[in-house]
């Protein structure tokens, strides 16, 4: 208990310090991050950790804040376990203890919700990472932002990519089937669906959420297999999204216009690790970030980052790890123009955010400008079809590559190799 | 109802149930036995299904072959749990009550601590091993029936004929039956009663290490995991019949083919609810269990 006995030595006097006064030099300012570093997420919240950690030693190593001379940026991680009552009590300590001067996190939306209610009371800027659910930026909360899509975007783009093919090849889906984790995630990703489907004129004709941690989706199958739907849209986490793949691609169940994930396990790279790749053969996923952006043009400013985040996990930068990564950019510059570790002079920065250009918009979105809910208005994700093992975006058109032809409807299992 | 899904959901049903029976034999066999509700079933359960998943990691063992580690090394652990945790507590009460009701504290106990043990050393991340073979489904008609499900429905088959055919015919196993039976006559005509325990209890876990290995590849495996199979089983042993272990398979298909069904028009959650409700009722009209003695 060393290390954080001198950790916390470090943070009183800088603690004590910020009481002195803004404009004294600060050496240090104090991050917090809460993710999900064990439990049912434990290989997506390492993923953001990796980013954060290269992204921070990048932003120290050239010199750090340099409106506040030179300030180090310090990242402090507290674990939610994927838990939502673990990640409110170390969003908690991290506030009260730590004395962080902003807090990200947390992935899970169902974590997320309640943490940053916390980091609101306690009037510290929260900064959403991966979590979608709409509520999160919807409740006129003044601390509270999130950089990526929220869950409503994910939904319009899945079904819009549907409408894209359809108009394309003058074929597609009428009925669609929703199997979703029964969590904050899962429920809110569903209305989302049920919502924006109705008014594209799809017939929705199976609805079933199921618990975290299950054993067995056999029941589960034979009910979409029953629905005889051309679509099926599902959003799980990985280890459910594991056991439903392997039992799909087990039970052979075909479905014409493929299965639409929303993310979560599918854009997790140790779920590939964990699947044999005809399982997840003409899957259509809804990308955070497009996948297949970096294959054409070379971008050397990342190269630390690319080889480094190999080096740590033995695969490419993911999309969690770039969102990790853009996120301490984001930080970084808000602090430059709060020019103090204050937190309500840093989330009056936050919200006057407007990045287009440098390290923060790796993650691949147009814009990072925050609407007064604290969302970015700006954000996108892509469609990405898995063809021929590559998950190569379909949609936006205009981001397809030439070469890209998606599978629309996809073989039947008996009709692939 | 689709006809064809509704005998998909028979199959399913028969398979998964099969596997729960084959569970929850152990159970039985020891509470016929010893008359000890053993709390801690689907724990060991739980320490067969990470035995198998390490075998596999450190010395690359397919899941189908660590059987022959999984098997003794629960045997032994079970052989343990009785001599060393339960024995005392038997011999202190064997005066006073035939049924050792405080067994069933101490045997929580052990379920809480193998829990948490696992929790500490494993950590609570799922992981699942993977087997070598190529299992493709058998299609049975247009129903493609999963590998690795029929042999857990098998060996359960398997187990529950070849245990009772060993209880009645070999020396231990009457020896076993004549404990069952009573206690005290039995240990006047020259039985070893803790020893009978003992190897009854060590048979009942080395069950949980066959279905360990065999559940391996299908089932996600987390600390917790043994809790889910460990309330069916009670379930199974109560609805089937206590101490019967044709009663424990029979319990086993009852409630896993009401469970495929029933799911298939309510959410797969509510249909275990209904499940218990199926319980209450089968209890009500058959207090001893579907194959148990009135």
């Amino acid at each position: 208990m060393i290390s954080g006995f001198t950790r916390r030595g470090v943070i009183g006097t800088a603690a004590s310090l910020m009481l002195i006064g803004a404009a004294q030099a600060q050496s240090e300012v104090t991050i917090g991050l809460v993710l999900p570093l064990s439990g049912g997420s434990a290989a997506v919240g390492q993923q953001y950790r990796t980013g954060i950690s290269i992204a921070v030693d990048q932003i120290n190593a050239a010199g750090g804040i340099k409106a506040m001379n030179g300030a180090k940026l310090k990242a402090v991680f507290g674990d939610t376990q994927s838990k939502p009552d673990v990640g409110v009590s170390e969003t908690e300590r991290l506030i009260t203890r730590e004395n962080v001067a902003i807090v990200g996190g947390a992935f899970n939306s169902a974590v997320s919700f309640p943490a940053s209610e916390v980091a609101e009371r306690y009037k510290t800027p929260w900064v959403t990472v991966g979590s979608v659910k709409d509520e999160i930026t919807e409740r006129n909360y003044k601390y509270v932002f999130r950089i990526n899509n929220k869950a409503t975007y994910d939904a319009r783009e899945q079904i819009d990519a549907m409408d894209l093919l359809k108009k394309e090849t003058g074929k597609g889906p009428k009925t669609i089937a929703m199997f979703y984790e029964g969590s904050d995630w899962g429920r809110s990703h569903a209305a989302n669906v049920r919502k924006i489907a109705k008014e594209r004129g799809y017939d929705i004709v199976l609805d079933e959420a199921a618990p975290p941690n299950q054993v067995d989706f056999s029941a589960q199958l034979l009910k979409i297999r029953a629905s005889k739907a051309d679509a099926l849209i599902v959003a799980f986490y990985t280890p459910d999204h594991l056991l439903l793949t392997r039992q799909m691609y087990e039970q052979r169940l075909d479905i014409p216009y493929g299965v639409h994930s929303v993310g979560g396990g599918t854009e997790d790279p140790s779920f590939y690790k964990a699947v044999p790749p005809q399982a997840v053969a003409y899957y259509f996923v809804q990308e955070d970030r497009q996948v297949d952006a970096l294959q054409g043009t070379r971008h050397p400013e990342y190269d630390d980052l690319e080889t480094k985040f190999k080096a740590a996990l033995n695969y490419d930068v993911s999309a969690y790890g770039a969102q990790g990564f853009s996120l301490m950019y984001v930080i970084k510059d808000a602090l430059e123009r709060s020019a103090s570790a204050d937190r309500d002079k840093i989330r009056d920065a936050l919200s006057k955010t407007d990045i287009t250009s440098g390290p923060a918009m790796y993650v691949g979105y147009r814009r990072i400008k925050f609407d007064e809910n604290g969302q970015n208005t700006f954000a996108n994700g892509a469609i990405s079809q898995n063809l021929g093992g590559q998950r190569l975006t379909v949609w936006p058109a205009e981001s397809r590559a030439p070469t890209t032809k998606p599978a629309w409807p996809v073989p039947a299992w008996s009709e692939r190799k | 109802m689709d006809p064809l899904i509704l005998s998909f959901a028979v199959v399913n049903g028969l398979l998964i149930g099969g596997i729960y029976g084959g569970v929850a034999l152990g159970l039985s066999l020891i509470f016929g036995v010893l008359r000890v509700v053993n709390f801690a079933h689907g724990s060991l359960l739980m320490l067969a299904l990470y035995a198998a998943y390490w075998l596999q990691i450190w010395a690359g063992i397919d899941p189908y072959y660590s059987i022959i580690v999984t098997v003794p090394l629960l045997f032994g652990i079970g052989f343990m749990i009785q001599s060393v945790i339960i024995a005392p507590l038997i011999r202190r009460e064997s005066a006073l009550v035939v049924e050792p009701l405080s067994a069933l504290l101490l045997t929580a106990g052990v379920y809480l601590v193998i829990d948490n043990l696992a929790l500490m050393a494993f950590g609570p991340n799922v992981r699942s091993a993977t087997t070598s073979f190529a299992l493709p489904p058998v299609m049975l008609g247009q129903i493609p029936v999963n590998m690795p499900r029929l042999i857990g429905f098998g060996a359960a088959i398997v187990v529950a004929v070849g245990l009772a055919w060993w209880l009645k015919t070999t020396r231990m196993g009457r020896a076993i039956r004549a404990v069952a039976s009573n206690r005290d006559a039995a240990a006047l005509s020259g039985i070893n009663v803790p020893l009978v325990y003992a190897v009854t209890f060590g048979i009942g876990a080395s069950i949980l290490g066959l279905f360990g290995s065999l559940l391996a590849t299908f089932v996600p495996i987390t600390p917790q995991v043994g809790l889910n199979f460990g309330i069916r089983s009670f379930i199974v042993v109560v609805l089937g019949g206590i101490g019967s272990l044709p009663g424990s398979i029979v319990g086993g298909l009852v409630i896993g083919v009401f469970e495929a069904i029933a799911s298939q028009f309510v959410p797969a959650t509510s249909a275990a609810i209904l499940s218990l409700g199926l319980f209450v009722l089968i209890l009500l009209v058959r207090p001893s269990g579907l194959m148990g003695k009135a």
